[in-house]
């Protein structure tokens, strides 16, 4: 039987009893879930009716924890759970590839000009252009951090309380709610090695439904590279609200390839390199700088030396043979 | 000064060339071997023995002695054999006659009379002595008086006769007077039967000095009694290595007066040297001031490579290191100058000593000193010979052969070792010891001597000498034979100890001990099946060879005809192994000379059971190559693409079945699981068409892997099929795909592209100071793992494959160095890299050996290694080209230092392996910016090394070698057991099939009764991405990183240990917790019984074992079968 407080800090101690496995039939275990009020430094609007849960267990999924929540207040009360890692501003994150799409030159300057690109209709837009180009998950289920947090959001506010009541009811009826039980049949898919087999199945997708992401892909990088191009001419025209103009790299034409740049300053820095290889021992001071130089090393050595013995003077044993 | 400017510049330019040879030598050497000088400083400091405190009481001990036996009254000549037995009624005193005992009928008379001269010798009075040695003597020598003794007892053992009375008379002296202060023993003077000496170890003075000053018990000597012959009393000219001295054979036959009996007569010379050599080496200590310390570094050197004085230690000890640098010191060129300069430092001296041995073996070619050329190559025959003119003496009358060889051998070794630049110098010369024979020796046989004949020499060497010697001719003919190509580098004989034994009884006899050989193989001519002996032409000198092959090989010879028509004689072997092929030829050649090994239990044969734990054979490089030919078809099938948009450049293979390394042989068409395809990178001609974006690079490599696939598929339909892969990325900046190339004909290849542009692009956002730091820290470790898998493994994957083909034994000793990681559960923990270069390096830096030379010496080596290697503090430099530049290896280790600034506890670096190709030293180490292996991880490799290699010291040949290769389960808190059916049904999916729908289908029992209905039938199972036992131990760590550490074998290991981090215990509750907890119960204490008064603070929270038990066996769900827990507590 679980014991300890039913809160900690500002959070209700939810356990929830754990079936035996044939492979560990320990009985009577316990999972504690913490639940409290859900109270992000950023505010939002679906804050009053969302509640935050850590130390989740590690196969957690929003079915496990609808079918939870429905053991405690009834169905119809759960609307979704968000996991650690699947928050939206959250930069552990995958990136987006539409983002990253972005040729990196024209990535600073729509950053620093991008219009306000708010509107309904683009964001769907780009939810499905995101879509397309995304490549296919390889994972029927994954699995959660041992420890991680979610945030639940339920169907309103009274909800909420009602889960915190019936989380304080639960120390005192010692009616815990199961892990896993009512779960709806063929909702969740197995973990094991049914789950390892299908990740290998899932690791190698259908060649036209890959060729056709990377073709999305290759859509949208190609357009947005024209828009940095066209941004990056507009600006060299421009000046900005300060009255400056930005300077772009390139020549009238486009502006320059990165590598190339970096081409001719190599060349550069070889030919200044070239240029003082021929003039070394030229001149007495040099031969003189040189040859203290050496002698400043064998001194520094010879220092270097004497503090390693040190060091392993201090280790005993290194200097007496083995025996 | 300034008065000729044109004359100083002149100076100047001309010193151009000298300052030109000093840059070189500071990049070189010289700091190495400076470095060498203070560390050899510092070791004479450290085992500098006090004289004062350890041999406390010795020298009232010594005029104690003397006033004894002065003390003792003469007697008169009586018969020997009845003064001997009348010795032994009256005191109980055993006179310690040499073998053969005098007969009978010797007439001849012993008297006693007080010695003539009584003299301290040795390393007693030159203070020579270290704290290592095993034991530690004071050599007294008495003189015995000329009027005791004849000219003639030259002959036959007479003098050593009167030398064994007079010594029992000594002794019962010494025992009448000491009575209980000391313990009487006789003992033999370095193994030779000739001359036993008494020895008188101080009794109750130590047990006092043990009583005040308790831990020092170092007052562990004894003072040995040595009788001797007055210089210069029997004729040196008489006693030349050729005389004849024992004529009298055992039964009185003299049919032995023929043979010369060098051992003999080198003996007695020896005899009667004890004073002129102590008056050399005092010559010496004078001349030269280092010369004492030379003398100490040269014993410990010998000491470490187990040379002694004793002939079962190789008869070449610290004494006749001293005299031999003090010859060289008085005059050792042909022309009578001193070889070396008396103002030599030790260490300049100890390095000239070791190069003259490296450079002179005195086992082919007699080394004379001093004036006069006497003709000894006939003696080469008994022995090796090291002649001192001056006093008549070959100093090397005590060494076999064999241990000329050996010495010869080791001084080579440390040569190599000194004038490699770039090794550590100290610590292989002197602090390591290579004595042991299992490390130094790939073959080691037994050979018991109990079978011997008795028929003994007339010589004096003993019977397991003798008998060594035999064997050794033997085998040095069948197997270092130089016209058919030496099998074998080096053949050793050990011969058994002499142990001392009471003064009240007789010499126990040896004969009971066994031999040991030990040889070292040349693994390329060891492995040859086939020898060549002389042709057989119609010359007569041509019939005298075969002749002469024939009688040595007997029935095993055969005439053959080879290539070009000749015919010759021919020994064909049926082993395959270079082991097993020693062991046939040992067996049927000794079988053959000495008809050993008839019984079976004569002699016992080890060094085997190492490889065969792998079952390593000699098929296995085969195996290794048709994967390499495998791969060079599928490279040229690429190769071969026409409409590929860019030129290939390179395809390289990166996976150990391609460089000789993997544990298990590469096996195609396993009906077992899914192809695992072997890993490649192609890289292409350098294009300017790649998108200047890392996402959309790798999105491009997508698109180019299709195609290469379906250009693959349709070049040669039906035999190759392809499947793009999707990684297991977390980024998408990350590498998102791989192409599976499967061939029908079995071997499968798995392709990544490397991209020039994408390495610029990363170090380009490494360097970017404007982007946020975690983008940073990404790119960092992104740029790290790109250089890993596209720069640093198809060099190593090169380098490794040219190693393993010049030395045959390094692919072996990585597959059973890599097999015992496996064995401990540590190689989930390693790369595959580090395991190799670790093994390479001690291939590549055997110091003080030469490199292994088979699989078992080279694992074992590798353990000491292991064992050895302080981490911490000391990189692993591998030097693979051979030329690495000291500064180089200067900045490595300043890299490590730093490294260990700032990160003391070594959360991010620990292991430090550097190559020339890889000075950064953390490749092989650091996996996605972890340490791989942690700091616990490297400790406990640590402890098991050392562990095993006491154990291989300890066991010796009896040594289990299943031993080393069992793991502890017991050490680990939790050890999850996977169902070994389930975890094989993983290793076949089906594109077609649905691994949810199938496990349905099981359970409806209707799926596989039939196989024709079976719609698996016939199917191509996918290739893995990756292996799910491999996958599964990955999430669990992903998810319970922080809370257990997991140890996990092969990937054909079926249990994973586990160990609860002890730093994850009870804590305070806060939001982000690292692991599943459970609230402290608050008003009782808790169930773990840890109540430390904090139990009011609700807040605190301990770990929830139980629960993240649980959450293991649901996500391992049919795979896993049982989790067991230590002590089993709920």
């Amino acid at each position: 039987m679980p014991s300890g407080p039913a809160t900690l800090g500002d959070f209700s101690v939810l356990p929830v009893s754990i079936p035996p496995l044939p492979s560990f039939p320990n009985k009577d275990v316990f999972h504690y879930l913490y639940v409290r009020r859900n109270t992000p430094k950023i505010p939002t609007p679906n804050d009053t009716r969302s509640l935050f849960l850590t130390n989740v267990p590690a196969d957690s999924t929003e079915v496990h924890l609808r079918a939870l929540f429905a053991s405690l207040v009834g169905a119809g009360r759960f609307e979704s759970a968000v996991f650690e890692g699947e928050r939206k501003d959250a930069r552990s994150q995958s990136q987006s590839p539409i983002d990253a799409a972005t040729p990196a030159s024209a990535a600073r300057l729509l950053q620093a000009h991008s219009k306000k690109r708010k509107r309904e209709d683009e964001e769907a837009e780009r939810a499905r252009e995101e879509a397309a180009a995304r490549l296919p998950s390889t994972w029927t289920r994954p699995l959660r951090r041992s420890g991680s947090t979610a945030v639940v959001l339920l169907a309103d506010k009274k909800s909420v309380e009602q889960v915190l009541k019936a989380i304080a009811k639960v120390h005192k009826t010692r009616k815990y709610p199961t892990w896993g039980g009512n779960l709806p049949e063929g909702r969740v898919p197995p973990l094991g090695s049914v789950w390892l087999k299908a990740h290998n199945r899932l690791s190698y997708p259908d060649k036209q439904a890959l060729q056709a992401s990377v073709d999305a892909f290759s859509l949208l990088y190609a357009r947005r590279e024209q828009e940095a191009a066209e941004i990056a001419k507009r600006l060299r025209n421009e000046p900005d609200e300060d009255g400056f103009v930005t300077v772009t790299r390139g020549g009238r034409a486009a502006p320059a390839s990165r590598n190339e740049a970096e081409e001719a300053k190599r060349r550069m820095l070889e030919k200044e390199e070239k240029k003082k290889q021929e003039l070394i021992n030229f001149y007495r001071f040099q031969l003189r700088e040189r040859k203290k130089a050496e002698q400043a090393e064998l001194v520094k050595r010879f220092d270097e030396d004497r503090r390693k013995l040190e060091a392993m003077r201090e280790k005993k044993g290194k200097f007496v043979p083995e025996a | 000064m300034d008065s000729h400017p044109g004359k100083r510049r002149k100076l100047d330019h001309a010193r151009d060339g000298a300052e030109v040879t000093l840059e070189s030598g500071l990049s070189t050497g010289i700091s190495r071997s400076r470095a060498f000088v203070l560390e050899a400083e510092e070791l004479l400091a450290s085992v500098r023995l006090d004289y004062g405190i350890s041999f406390e009481g010795a020298d009232n001990l010594l005029h104690q002695i003397k006033g004894i036996v002065e003390a003792i009254k003469s007697h008169e000549p009586l018969p020997l054999l009845e003064a001997a037995s009348k010795l032994e009624k009256k005191h109980k005193i055993r006179v310690p006659f040499p073998e053969p005992r005098p007969q009978e009928s010797c007439n001849y008379k012993v008297a006693f009379a007080t010695p003539a001269q009584f003299n301290v010798v040795g390393s007693y009075v030159s203070k020579t002595m270290v704290k290592t040695q095993k034991s530690r003597a004071v050599d007294m020598v008495i003189v015995l008086p000329e009027g005791i003794l004849q000219e003639k007892d030259y002959l036959d053992l007479r003098y050593f006769y009167k030398r064994a009375y007079y010594l029992a008379v000594v002794a019962s002296a010494v025992r009448k007077e000491l009575g209980s202060d000391a313990r009487l023993s006789y003992e033999r003077l370095n193994g030779n039967p000739l001359c036993p000496v008494l020895a008188i170890q101080p009794n109750t003075s130590q047990q006092q000095e043990a009583g005040s000053s308790g831990d020092r018990g170092d007052l562990d000597y004894r003072v040995r009694i040595i009788p001797c012959a007055p210089d210069g009393f029997f004729p040196k000219s008489k006693l030349s290595l050729g005389a004849s001295l024992v004529r009298k054979g055992r039964e009185g036959h003299s049919d032995a007066s023929a043979r010369p009996t060098p051992f003999y007569n080198s003996t007695l010379v020896a005899e009667s040297c004890f004073l002129p050599y102590l008056k050399v080496l005092r010559q010496a200590e004078k001349k030269c001031a280092a010369f004492k310390a030379a003398c100490i570094l040269g014993r410990i050197w010998l000491q470490q490579r187990g040379f002694g004085g004793d002939i079962a230690q190789g008869g070449f000890g610290h004494f006749e290191w001293a005299v031999l640098l003090a010859l060289l010191l008085q005059g050792g060129e042909s022309k009578g100058h001193a070889a070396l300069s008396a103002s030599l430092s030790s260490t300049q001296l100890f390095k000239a000593l070791v190069q003259f041995l490296s450079v002179t073996n005195f086992a082919e070619k007699p080394c004379v000193f001093g004036p006069g050329k006497p003709e000894l190559e006939a003696h080469l025959e008994s022995g090796p010979v090291l002649y001192d003119s001056a006093r008549k003496l070959n100093l090397a009358f005590k060494m076999g052969p064999w241990s000329a060889a050996l010495l010869h051998q080791h001084a080579k070794w440390t040569r190599r070792l000194l004038v490699d630049s770039t090794a550590d110098h100290f610590s292989p010369t002197f602090i390591l010891r290579s004595d042991f024979a299992p490390h130094s020796f790939d073959l080691i046989a037994r050979l018991s001597c109990e079978w011997a004949s008795d028929e003994i020499d007339a010589d004096a060497w003993g019977l397991p000498w003798q008998l060594g010697s035999k064997v050794y001719k033997i085998l040095n003919k069948a197997l270092a034979d130089k016209e058919m190509g030496e099998r074998a580098r080096l053949i050793h004989v050990t011969t058994p100890a002499s142990p001392p034994w009471p003064v009240t009884e007789g010499s126990k006899d040896p004969k009971t001990l066994p031999l040991e050989i030990g040889v070292l193989f040349d693994p390329v001519n060891m492995s040859r099946t086939v020898d060549r002996g002389p042709a057989a032409g119609p010359s007569a000198q041509e019939k005298e060879e075969c002749a002469k092959f024939r009688n040595f090989w007997g029935d095993k010879a055969e005439l053959r005809r080879f290539e070009r028509d000749t015919i010759r004689e021919t020994l064909v072997w049926t082993s395959k192994t270079p082991f097993d092929l020693c062991e046939e030829i040992m067996r049927y050649i000794l079988g053959r000379h000495l008809h050993i090994g008839h019984l079976h239990n004569e002699i016992s044969i080890y060094g085997n059971k190492l490889p065969a734990m792998l079952s390593l054979g000699p098929a296995d490089s085969a195996l290794f190559n048709v994967a390499k030919k495998a791969f060079d078809a599928f490279e040229r099938d690429v190769r071969d693409l026409d409409d590929l948009p860019l030129r290939v450049r390179q395809i390289a293979p990166i996976c150990p079945e391609l460089r000789y390394a993997s544990v298990n042989l590469p096996a195609f068409l396993s009906s077992k699981s899914g192809p695992r395809p072997l890993e490649c990178i192609i890289s292409f001609e350098a294009s300017g068409k790649w998108p200047e974006s890392v996402v959309a690079i790798q999105r491009t490599k997508i698109a180019f892997l299709l195609m290469i696939g379906s250009l693959l598929e349709s070049s040669k339909p039906g035999e190759i099929k392809t499947h793009v892969g999707v990684e297991a990325a977390q980024f998408e900046t990350e590498n998102l795909a791989f192409l599976d190339v499967v061939y029908e004909s079995g071997p499968s290849f798995r392709l990544r592209i490397h991209s020039d542009l994408e390495e610029s692009l990363l170090e380009r956002e490494v360097k970017d100071k404007t982007l946020e730091q975690y983008l940073r820290q990404r790119a960092t470790t992104q740029l790290a793992t790109f250089r890993r898998l596209y720069t640093n493994l198809p060099l190593h994957n090169q380098y490794i494959s040219t190693c393993a083909t010049r030395f045959p034994a390094l692919s072996p000793t990585i597959r059973l160095v890599k097999h015992w990681f496996n064995a401990h559960k540590l190689s989930c923990h390693f790369t595959e890299e580090f395991i190799e270069l670790a093994v390479l390096h001690v291939f590549l830096a055997p110091y003080p050996w030469d490199a292994p030379s088979s699989a078992s010496t080279g694992f074992m080596r590798t353990l000491l290694f292991l064992a050895r290697w302080d981490w911490r503090s000391e990189p692993l430099i591998i030097d693979t080209g051979g030329d690495m530049p000291a500064i180089d290896r200067t900045s490595i280790a300043t890299r490590l230092e730093a490294w260990r600034k700032i990160d003391p506890n070594m959360n991010h670096t620990v292991l430090f392996v550097a190559t020339a190709q890889e000075p950064s030293g953390t490749a092989w180490t650091t996996v996605k910016g972890e340490a791989k292996p942690s700091k616990v991880v490297a400790t406990r490799m640590t402890s098991l090394a050392k562990s095993a290699s006491r154990v291989i010291r300890e066991q010796g040949l009896n040594l289990d070698s299943r031993r080393l290769f069992v793991p502890s389960l017991k050490e680990y808190d939790v050890v999850i057991h996977m169902n070994s059916k389930v975890l094989k049904s993983t290793l076949k999916t089906y594109a077609a099939v649905d691994p949810e729908a199938e496990a349905e289908g099981t359970e409806n029992a209707g799926w596989a009764k039939f196989k024709n209905l079976d719609e698996r039938t016939g199917l191509e199972p996918l290739p893995l991405a990756q292996h799910p036992a491999e996958l599964f131990l990955e999430h669990l760590t992903a998810v319970y990183g922080g809370a257990l550490v997991f140890f996990r074998g092969s990937v054909d290991d079926h249990t994973i240990g586990a160990i609860w981090n002890p730093q994850m215990q009870r804590r305070s509750f806060r939001i982000n917790l690292p692991t599943s907890y459970k609230p402290v119960a608050g008003k009782k204490p808790s169930k773990d019984g840890g109540d430390e008064g904090s139990d009011d603070e609700e807040d605190l929270v301990n770990l929830n074992k139980d629960a993240i038990l649980a959450e293991i066996a649901r996500i391992g769900g049919d795979l896993v079968d049982r989790l067991e827990v230590k002590g089993a507590e709920v």
